[in-house]
């Protein structure tokens, strides 16, 4: 294969078919892969009747053009469903082994729809598919079942849910290669409405790129670019993502007990800093990168695991008032031992301890409490006592309560580590998020804090919505390649499109990738549509829009985001209600979307 | 129209392309995208003493009464707008890089930084040199492939998520272009330090 392998696999668990079909190869050059091939899918697969947790429901797996191919961080892959925590669609990505292994075998997607009647799993290999008996699996935990189905570094690789998805947590993760997680929005529980336990993969095929000295002149490129970044080059590989713990709680925008402060007093205590110092063991990489930023840690009862990543320690950290290092550690390790997502887990704890000190909930739950995080993980994934609360998300949970306004997510989605208040942009971001309230489709950190490419006024909102739209649509790009965000702080898209002209042999420019990226973006628009999101879901939690920041570089500002939005509904050619007009959508090659978006 | 920090940002990017020689007192534009709207230099504003009176905002797609008193190059940025990403554009006269660019189709730096941030620029003719429809297409498409093209003999024009990155980008490649010309003069061959240099003619 040169880019695409040109084929999809599609398994129906009710009938146990499986069938390999042809790959559009006019929608794979239009939408790429990974995401943008997951959204394209699901427009058709999956319409507004379906529930996201019902058989009708599908998982996507899909890879990009450039997975496989052993440019800089080719080893990500995607997955698309309908989301039981947001209702909206969702996409989430991994890195990892899994990613690069399935797409060895042949595939660039794997659809699988229905339901089986007991718990199965999905083994792909050089002998062909199979669905096999997974009943003996049915209850371990991620980490037992992948040492169970022979985890093997780059030649066998598992995906699997733990018991978190089995018992259809809204905040469930899909985990691979042990403790990689696509994390965000519940897909761990539309694999376990499947009864669906784990995805094996052995491949052998490559991904050979068409023209061989210009990939390798890209290759060389591309490292001299990461060597030259000190992002890539040296934060990330001394500290983890965590290196910008610091550096966001010092300019106030550090999100603090469930956002009622921007600035974390014990920030230093969970920093990448405390990490490397505290806890390290080694740095890690994913399959093909050179940036090395995953941690593998070690607490001081033992416990050794990868993580923590800067949105968990942040999640089960500032968000919880914790600064007990060890404890956030061993709250990260559990969550991906239940296949849980760290981020909308430390939220929601987050969010009821201040139910609990408020008096909306009876519980002597209070911020702080390093003690109480491995009870209260265990009991979401099992759906236990005040797990039971937890397990439906923060949303959910406070609404149940009687106190919506105290769930920081948008569309139902927990927030991660930033504050809008002092990162206008980042609220417009999540504003206006398909998947919800989420940093890695358009992340403001660069712009905003960290210089990338150019640094911004944090606080000014005027011509804030064409920057956000501009990283919202490159990160489409980068989902759907699947390249990894990281190497973008380093390398930009022009690369990314010569990377995949060198390996495919066609020629794709910059623009030609960003336009994707926006087709990609507004697709996901259209489907939210069509399910019945409007304008009135594209906005921040009361507390941000409304409450100042008290102290610290922030102080007096809240989300400005109303002048923000309108300018974005203009910069992206949608009328005032957020409806993107038809013309755009001819001018993106989304014909196929109108009459339904007009509907 | 336009708030204090982009008023500040046209007016010191402003006075730094004129200062630092990229143009003449009241040759180039400027411009950015916010929403629908473009707000771009007035015609004949100089450079280099900017004043919230010489900026015109005009809609992005239909034409509206701006364009009376916008660039004659508004056209161009228009274009630009419409088939590229571009948030920013900086349209300057670089002296040295208009001088290479009557000799060559392409200008490829020779040293370090120049590699590193550009790789390549290429020179693009255009029979009708100012405020043309061929003018605005054929640059509009270079630019979907590279951050910043020349117009032979004319000028460059870059593009930016702001201003001070298509600023950037001029300031660069007239380094580049110094530095091309400062080699030549000199006239000793050139020692290649760079691996894959030949690569970045085919960038």
């Amino acid at each position: 294969m040169q880019g695409w392998a040109g084929k999809i696999l599609d398994i129906n668990l009710s009938d146990n078919s499986i069938e390999t079909v042809p790959l559009d190869m006019e929608m794979a050059r239009l939408f790429l892969g990974g995401r943008g091939l997951g959204a394209r899918l699901l427009w058709d697969l999956v319409g507004p009747e379906v529930e996201p947790l019902s058989p009708e429901n599908v998982l996507i797996f899909s890879t990009g053009p450039i997975t496989a191919s052993s440019s800089q961080t080719s080893n990500r892959f995607n997955v698309s469903t309908k989301s039981p925590l947001t209702d909206t669609i969702l996409h989430a990505n991994s890195g990892g082994w899994w990613g690069m292994q399935f797409k060895r075998t042949g595939y660039d997607v794997l659809i699988v729809r229905g339901k089986a009647e007991t718990p199965v799993m999905i083994e792909i290999t050089e002998d062909g598919v199979q669905i096999k008996d997974a009943q003996h699996l049915w209850g371990k935990s991620v980490f037992e079942t992948t040492e169970a189905l022979g985890q093997d570094r780059n030649k066998r690789n598992v995906m699997c849910i733990g018991p978190a998805g089995e018992n259809l947590v809204r905040i469930a993760a899909i985990m691979n290669d042990k403790e990689r997680a696509l994390a965000r929005g519940g897909g761990g529980a539309v694999m376990g409405s499947k009864n669906l336990k784990a995805i094996v993969v052995e491949g052998s095929e490559k991904n050979r790129p068409e023209d061989q000295d210009q990939f390798k002149f890209m290759l060389y490129e591309t490292r001299k670019l990461l060597k030259a970044s000190p992002l890539t080059s040296q934060a990330l590989p001394e500290f983890g993502t965590a290196v910008v713990m610091n550096v966001v709680n010092e300019i106030g925008a550090l999100p603090t007990r469930n956002f009622q402060q921007s600035q974390f007093e014990g920030a230093d205590k969970i920093s990448g800093e405390a990490i490397t110092d505290e806890i390290l063991v080694k740095n890690q990489a994913c399959w093909a990168c050179p940036i090395t930023c995953t941690r593998i840690s070690k607490t001081a009862s033992g416990k050794e695991g990868e993580g923590p990543e800067f949105e968990s320690a942040w999640a089960f950290g500032a968000q919880c008032g914790i600064d007990d290092l060890d404890a956030i550690t061993e709250a990260n390790f559990l969550c991906n031992d239940l296949g849980i997502d760290t981020i909308s887990m430390g939220n929601t704890i987050g969010c009821a301890m201040e139910l609990s000190e408020c008096g909306y909930i009876e519980s002597d739950l209070r911020f702080g409490q390093a003690d109480k995080l491995l009870s209260l993980i265990h009991d979401t994934a099992y759906r236990q006592g005040i797990g039971h609360d937890l397990a439906e998300g923060s949303y959910r949970m406070a609404d149940k309560y009687g106190a919506p306004e105290l769930s920081m997510s948008v569309k139902k989605l927990e927030m991660p580590a930033y504050d809008p208040r002092g990162m206008q942009g980042q609220g417009l971001v999540y504003a206006t998020g398909n998947r919800g309230a989420c940093h890695e489709t358009g992340n403001m950190l660069g712009p905003e804090v960290l210089a990338l490419p150019r640094l911004i006024d944090r606080f000014a909102t005027q011509g804030k919505a064409g920057i956000v739209s501009v990283h919202q649509d490159s990160a489409a790009v980068i989902d759907s390649l699947v390249f990894c965000k990281f190497a973008n702080m380093a390398v930009s898209v022009e690369f990314f499109a010569r990377t995949l002209s060198a390996v495919t042999g066609e020629t794709f420019t910059e623009e030609d990738l960003m336009q994707a990226g926006e087709r990609v973006w507004t697709l996901e628009r259209l489907y939210n549509l069509r399910e019945g999101f409007t304008k009135d879901d594209d906005t921040l939690p009361e507390r941000l829009l409304h409450d100042p920041v008290q102290e610290g570089p922030s102080e007096g500002f809240t989300a400005n985001l109303a002048p923000m939005i309108k300018e974005y509904y203009a910069f992206r050619g949608w009328d005032e209600n957020g409806i993107p007009r038809p013309h755009k959508l001819r001018e993106l090659g989304l014909d196929f979307a109108i009459e339904e978006a007009y509907d | 129209m336009i708030d204090e920090r982009l008023y500040e940002e046209f007016r010191t990017i402003g006075r730094d392309i004129f200062v630092t020689g990229l143009t003449s007192s009241h040759g180039g534009n400027m411009s950015v995208r916010v929403g629908d709207k473009i707000i771009i230099k007035r015609r004949g504003a100089q450079f280099g003493r900017l004043k919230r009176s010489d900026f015109v905002e005009t809609s992005f797609e239909g034409k509206d009464s701006g364009i009376v008193r916008a660039s004659t190059e508004l056209i161009v940025h228009r274009a630009i707008y419409e088939q590229t990403s571009a948030l920013a554009i900086v349209h300057a006269h670089p002296r040295t890089a208009i001088t290479l660019s009557l000799s060559r189709d392409e200008i490829i730096p020779i040293d370090n930084e120049g590699s590193y941030l550009l790789r390549k620029i290429p020179v693009i003719s255009v029979e009708m040199a100012s405020g043309s429809s061929e003018m605005a297409t054929k640059i509009s498409e270079a630019l979907r492939g590279y951050k910043i093209v020349m117009q032979r003999g004319h000028g460059c024009f870059s593009t930016g998520q702001t201003l001070e990155e298509a600023y950037a980008w001029v300031s660069a490649l007239e380094e580049v272009s110094d530095i091309i010309l400062e080699h030549k003069l000199l006239g000793e061959p050139m020692i290649e330090y760079r691996k894959h240099s030949d690569a970045y003619a085919r960038w």
